[in-house]
């Protein structure tokens, strides 16, 4: 039990130290380069085979970032792009784009 | 007079069959030589619906659905994204550019053509048809 609420308690410290913080996020997404190609918003990609980011799960977005980051997820654009951010900088990243509300992307019914 | 009649019937049956052959084989050389050239593969929204998103909808398809395994995230909303990412997005999982073990099976059990007719399905097109919804 006394395990158990330490499991608990590593967990929620665990995400706590890594909460992402939009409006950090909204900074980073022009001085990072993202709006270049997916729009400020994540919203708007320039070519076709871009995603739209905005409103997409938050802990999605953090994955993606850090695979790219770390080599597992291979693209020639994204590797250069997130290998410059910092774990803290992916999170903030990943709370600006998914907490936009104007996006096409939903729940298949 | 029946033996002239019997080759003339003959000659009959056999020119006819010489054409249909030749027919035949002109028909066969088209594809042969359309196929040289890279057809441009156009996806449908419907076969898809009919046919191949049973394995798409178990994890896609229920809002708010984590993956299992190897890591715990939300599986990402793939509805209403750009139908061109989708296709990248598969064509990167089957050539083993994209990690996740379930979707590098799936994809590799998928033809360009199956892969351009999810991208339609779930591309922009067919969500303007669901409206967007605030999770």
């Amino acid at each position: 039990m006394r395990n158990f609420a330490f499991a608990v308690a590593a967990l929620a410290l665990s995400f706590s130290a890594h909460a992402g913080n939009a409006n950090d996020g909204k900074d980073l997404v022009k001085a990072k380069g993202c709006i270049a190609c997916h729009g400020e918003m994540g919203e708007k990609p320039l070519a076709a085979d871009q995603p739209i980011l905005a409103g997409q799960y938050n802990d999605y977005l953090v994955r993606a970032l850090s695979d790219y980051k770390s080599g597992r997820r291979k693209n020639p654009i994204m590797t250069g792009m997130a290998g410059q951010l910092s774990k803290q900088e992916i999170e903030d990243l990943a709370a600006w784009f998914s907490s936009q509300r104007k996006t096409t992307l939903h729940n298949q019914r | 007079m029946s033996r002239l009649l019997f080759n003339a019937v003959l000659a009959a049956a056999l020119a006819f069959g010489a054409q249909a052959a030749l027919a035949q084989a002109k028909k066969a050389k088209k594809p042969a030589a359309a196929a040289a050239q890279p057809k441009e593969i156009v996806g449908n929204a419907d076969d898809a619906h009919r046919d191949k998103i049973a394995m798409c909808i178990g994890c896609h398809g229920i809002p708010g659905y984590r993956t299992a395994f190897p890591d715990v995230y939300h599986v990402p909303m793939i509805a209403g994204q750009q139908p061109g990412y989708i296709t990248a997005a598969l064509k990167a999982y089957r050539e083993g550019q994209r990690p996740h073990p379930s979707m590098r099976g799936i994809a590799a059990s998928l033809s360009d053509q199956d892969i351009a007719d999810l991208a339609a399905y779930y591309g922009s097109e067919h969500a303007a048809a669901a409206p967007a919804e605030a999770k």
